[in-house]
């Protein structure tokens, strides 16, 4: 009997410890394939702010968009 | 940022523009770029619109998910890194070094 109960608990366990470790991850507005929002938005280049739009560079090179949390964190 | 930086030249070489986007203020974009040493621009997304319509906005956080969007010359995305997968960005340094070579 308690071999069973062991068998059982072992089988159990790991999936409930499994699901406990995953937050459920939050879908993507928007996915690969998806025109991507045009934007225009300023950094400042040493000197003054600069405009930057998405659009100025449809068809002269791809654009890798890094969104990160804040400044002076990680990554 | 740092692992932008460190293959700017590959994703340079081919054809690709590397844009950070934050909702830090430009002043603070500007500070952190040069911290750490990023030559890209360091876009600020000062109320976070930008960040809505991409639909990465996080209201617990107040702030952007940590997501990079390769887009394509014809605006299409190509690829996308969320959270702790877009810490290191080989997927998209990848994918445009093969978009290179198959031309």
């Amino acid at each position: 009997m308690l071999g069973v109960w062991l068998l059982t608990a072992a089988i159990v366990c790991p999936q409930i410890k499994a699901q406990g470790n995953k937050p459920e991850p939050v879908p993507m507005k928007l996915k690969v394939g998806d025109v991507a929002p045009d934007f225009k938005l300023q950094y400042f280049d040493g000197s003054g702010e600069k405009d930057v739009t998405l659009s100025q560079y449809r068809g002269k090179s791809n654009v890798v968009l890094a969104f990160y949390i804040f400044a002076f964190t990680g990554g | 940022m740092k692992a932008f930086q460190q293959n700017l030249k590959k994703l340079e070489a081919a054809d690709t523009q590397v844009l950070g986007v934050s909702m830090d203020s430009p002043f603070a974009n500007k500070a952190f770029a040069d911290q750490i040493g990023v030559t890209f621009p360091l876009l600020s997304d000062w109320g976070g619109d930008v960040t809505r319509q991409y639909g990465i906005y996080v209201d617990k956080y107040k702030a952007a998910r940590r997501v990079n969007f390769l887009i394509g010359k014809d605006g299409k995305i190509l690829e996308e890194q969320v959270d702790r997968d877009a810490i290191d960005p080989k997927k998209i340094v990848d994918a445009c070094e093969r978009k290179e070579l198959s031309r």
